[in-house]
């Protein structure tokens, strides 16, 4: 997030696109409505009816995969009514003319074609999102879940530029974070292309500064394979060895069928989890790890909140926390540099490599913990980003065309699927499915249909159906609600025994090279 | 504050085998059982301005640890918890030594509750505090009708997070009606209205003791104080009761009597 | 129930829920020496002393019968538990062999959005520094 959580509720109008907040940020939803409830008005726009969309102002209901559509529809009526904020323009950005001419053509009534949003909708939306002096843009994998998903952030950072909303409290472009340390895994160097604080490999100064820090030489400078790429290159034999920390990609990834083709050609596999999972069945070792109650260590949540967690109590039977068994890994493998004795002295390692989180301590963190970045000791943190600035000077202004998704409904496939998560479970459910005050709530997946539909199809309310893309197909029952468009259905991805996943596309954007998981087309059959 | 320790000191000499109370931890403040005068956390107590349920703390304390003794550090709101959840057999007071602190004018007008004070106060001074009235009165201006809708738009933003239940001191059950799928659909969110906060607000009744800490859970700032209240208002109208007052006297609701006469009944 | 004249022990440790990236403050709580519950963190700057249920519920899935336990290595068609030793062993073997024969390029790793940033940071500096490749990745498109 370029802002900060508690700032929502000072925003004057919050626009909240492809985040069903309330279900996969539940406390970040509520400080939404909080904000409604000091007079800010809310637009939603969201495939399906949420939670937020019974409060909002205007509720935006797009087919999935219209996104640049709208967006550039949005910034076209902003234009043509001259609600943009010329001042920040001139002064901040470059490129305004490019931009302007190129949402010239997505005219509100050419948006509607796209995207089914009716045109006066779309203008009101546009009016109250430019009307207001702090308005704030809260997004999720709604908007990033596409082979269109880099287009679509662009788009959403060209309708906060466009209209001032940046680098004061209550606006901003704000990403939430879906899992615990996201954030942090990234800053701290998970990635095929950077190191920590997104330092680049491929930049020789750089590689230089890591080769002293580490006693090491020779680093690599050619950027590495992203997850999905890791994937392809095993099921062409071409990746040998993985090894996989806490993740369980025969649930999570896109297209199942092939990642456990993939995984099975590899030669070897090990995994380190806290749970019996679907993934172990394909590794060669397997490896016990610590759950976050029976370890030290530190997090960064969607905020940039670099924060503590604690051990309470002692790790089950013979598991480890993974900090240790890496560790210990790496001594085995005869590396040096690996003697850390407390998670506290890997910290002092990381901050020493990494400017952003230079100043912060685990005392420092305490029971608030800091917002990154923090360059020193005495830095208080940095609750608001491009406050006077964008990093590369002025913020750019980049056009986006809009593109169909890589595979639209068809004859074979007459719906558009598109998948989620909710609020009673978390992501591969290997958590949550363990826990019994949440799958007292509910414990099995379920397809919904339009009603509209439902009586085309010949389908009832808690029927059996089977649902099939062209990659496979899974069991599950239907529920008729008209939470959903015609045309679309909905899945949530957490159970294994009827895999949203087995049906998803795993068709990539091919600059952040996020999986297609919002858009694929299917077919219903009873 | 420094008397705070010498009291956990001497309570501790004095026969108590632990002292349950809160201490200042990298400043926050959260409940702490002290067992032994030379503790390393007895340099770190203090009565602070966040509250926990401490009662709801001790019945498990009590259960766990059946041969032991508790000294407790009790404001007005735990003091009439202790002593409820007493008369429903969920606390023996015997084994309890309470330690009373007086809420500061401050907090006590912030909070609003009839009595913040204990019966004995050892820290603290005792202020007068009116509860706030505004949402009893704002609804009460209004028609039936639109009462019901008043509250069909608070709890449409309840997200069905258990706090309000999972913080009170006076929710004990082991089997919960919330959790009743006959009663309350599981999985959806918002929870059924009105059945959800209806069995809430009736369990409530006549064992309420106005501590308010759903309401400083509730992440949808759903006036939920205001209902209990209500509630026991109208307990104390009817039934001349309110919970939490007197040790001696049972709530008029309590007609089924003791667990041990419902498992005799059952027989 | 605790055995008569055992130590009593009842902490409450602050640390930050590990469901959403929202990373709300809790409290774990201690009895004994097991996790006995999840209370919210008054003061949090996030939270503010709310939660939702899955940070109500955090503690829960601690306990659970599919926890691993014991280290285990592949057997044929089954996993056979072992000890750590053992287990460290056959992940060195199985990652250098990798490398040695087909080189650093040949080996991946998936961090974990899961895990600690002392954790992603030790598992990025063994891909890069011990083995050499920056095939280095985890789930923060998924």
């Amino acid at each position: 997030m370029t802002n900060s959580i508690a700032e929502l509720e000072d925003a004057k109008v919050i626009l909240i696109v492809g985040s069903n907040t309330t279900e996969q940020h539940p406390i970040i939803g509520e400080r939404i409505l909080a904000a409604a409830r000091k007079g800010a008005k809310l637009i939603v726009i969201d495939p399906r009816a949420i939670h937020l969309s019974g409060f909002a102002e205007v509720f935006l209901r797009p087919r999935p995969g219209s996104e640049v559509a709208y967006l550039n529809g949005l910034i076209n009526v902003i234009i043509s009514e001259g609600l943009e904020d010329s001042e920040f323009i001139a002064a901040r950005t470059e490129g305004f003319e490019e931009l302007k001419q190129a949402v010239a053509e997505y005219t509100p009534q050419k948006v509607e074609e796209i995207s089914g949003i009716p045109a006066e909708d779309l203008v009101a939306a546009a009016r109250i999102y430019a009307g207001s002096e702090r308005a704030s843009i809260v997004y999720c994998m709604g908007i990033t879940q596409h082979s269109t998903g880099t287009d679509n952030v662009l788009s959403l950072a060209n309708l906060a530029m466009l209209t001032g909303n940046v680098g004061k409290p209550g606006t901003g472009v704000n990403p939430l974070r879906g899992q615990n340390n996201v954030q942090g895994a990234c800053d701290v160097g998970g990635l095929p292309n950077v190191y920590t604080g997104y330092q680049r490999v491929d930049s020789e100064e750089v590689a230089k500064k890591f080769e002293a820090a580490w006693g090491v030489e020779g680093l690599s400078r050619q950027p590495g394979l992203t997850l999905t790429e890791m994937m392809d290159k095993a099921a062409r034999g071409e990746l040998k060895a993985l090894f996989i920390m806490g993740e369980n990609p025969m649930v999570s990834d896109p297209d199942l069928g092939h990642v456990r083709e993939a995984l099975d050609k590899l030669e070897f596999l090990a995994v380190a989890d806290i749970m019996e999972n679907e993934t172990l069945e394909l590794s060669h070792v397997v490896l016990p790890a610590a759950s976050f109650a029976e370890k030290d260590g530190t997090i960064t949540n969607t905020e940039r909140r670099v924060q503590r967690i604690r051990k309470a109590v002692e790790p089950v039977g013979d598991s480890r926390p993974d900090w240790e068994i890496v560790c210990a890994l790496a001594r085995k493998m005869g590396a040096s540099g690996f003697d850390f004795t407390s998670p506290e002295e890997v910290f002092e390692e990381i901050r020493k490599v990494t400017p952003s989180y230079a100043g912060i301590t685990y005392k420092r963190l305490g029971t608030q913990g800091l917002q990154w970045p923090v360059p020193d000791e005495d830095h208080p943190g940095t609750p608001i980003l491009h406050a006077e600035s964008f990093p590369i000077g002025k913020g750019k202004f980049t056009p986006c065309e809009f593109r169909e998704p890589a595979e639209m409904p068809d004859a074979e496939y007459p719906l558009l699927l598109t998948t989620g998560r909710l609020l009673f479970h978390y992501h591969t459910g290997t958590m949550t499915r363990r826990s019994p005050s949440l799958v007292r709530e509910i414990d099995r997946a379920f397809v919904e249909v339009n009603p509209a539909d439902a009586a085309e199809l010949g389908i009832g309310d808690g029927e059996a159906v089977k649902v099939s893309s062209r990659r496979g197909s899974v069991e599950v029952n239907a529920k008729v609600t008209d939470k959903v468009g015609k045309g679309v259905i909905f899945m949530p991805f957490h159970f294994a025994e009827a895999a949203a996943n087995v049906l998803t596309n795993s068709a990539l954007d091919p600059v952040s090279k996020i999986p297609e998981f919002k858009v694929c087309s299917a077919r219903i059959e009873t | 504050m420094s008397d705070l320790k010498s009291i956990v000191r001497e309570k501790l000499r004095d026969g108590a085998d632990a002292f349950l109370c809160l201490k200042n931890e990298e400043g926050t403040v959260l409940p702490a059982l002290i067992t032994d005068a030379d503790s390393p956390d007895l340099e770190l107590v203090e009565v602070g301005d966040s509250r926990y349920p401490l009662g709801k703390i001790l019945i498990d304390l009590l259960r766990e640890y059946p041969d032991k003794r508790f000294a407790v550090l009790v404001r007005g709101c735990d003091e009439r918890a202790l002593v409820e959840l007493s008369k429903l057999e969920q606390v023996d007071l015997e084994r309890l030594v309470l330690v009373g602190v007086a809420c500061s004018a401050e907090e006590a007008a912030a909070c609003g509750c009839l009595r913040p004070y204990p019966s004995d106060i050892a820290l603290g001074e005792k202020v007068e505090a009116a509860p706030g009235r505004e949402v009893i009165d704002e609804v009460e201006s209004l028609s039936d009708a639109e009462r019901m809708a008043w509250w069909r738009e608070q709890f449409s933003r309840c997200i069905k997070c258990y706090g309000c239940r999972n913080i009170c001191p006076m929710c004990f059950c082991k089997d919960c009606a919330l959790e009743e799928p006959h009663l309350v659909e599981p999985g959806v969110i918002p929870p059924d209205f009105p059945s959800f906060h209806i069995i809430r607000a009736l369990d409530m009744t006549g064992r309420c003791i106005d501590c308010g800490l759903c309401e400083e859970a509730c992440p949808a700032g759903i006036p939920l104080r205001s209902l209990y209240r209500k509630m026991q208002d109208i307990m104390e109208d009817k039934l001349e009761y309110r919970a939490g007052e007197s040790a001696e006297e049972r709530s008029p609701l309590s007609f089924l009597g003791s667990e041990q006469d419902i498992e005799k009944l059952e027989e | 129930m605790a055995e008569n004249g055992s130590e009593m022990n009842y902490r409450l440790v602050p640390s930050t829920c590990v469901y959403c990236g929202t990373g709300c403050g809790v409290l774990l709580e201690v009895t004994g020496d097991r996790l006995s519950g999840t209370l919210p963190q008054k003061d949090h700057p996030v939270s503010k002393g709310a939660l939702c249920i899955k940070g109500w519920s955090v503690h829960e899935f601690v306990y659970s019968e599919r926890r691993l336990t014991k280290p285990m290595v592949r057997s044929g068609e089954v996993l056979v538990e072992t000890d750590w030793e053992a287990a460290l062993a056959a992940v060195a073997d199985g990652l250098s062999a990798a490398r040695d024969k087909h080189g650093p390029d040949s080996v991946g790793f998936f961090a974990s959005a899961r895990c600690t940033n002392e954790e992603n940071y030790l598992l990025q500096k063994l891909a890069r520094a011990v083995v050499g490749t920056n095939n280095v990745d985890h789930c923060a498109r998924l």
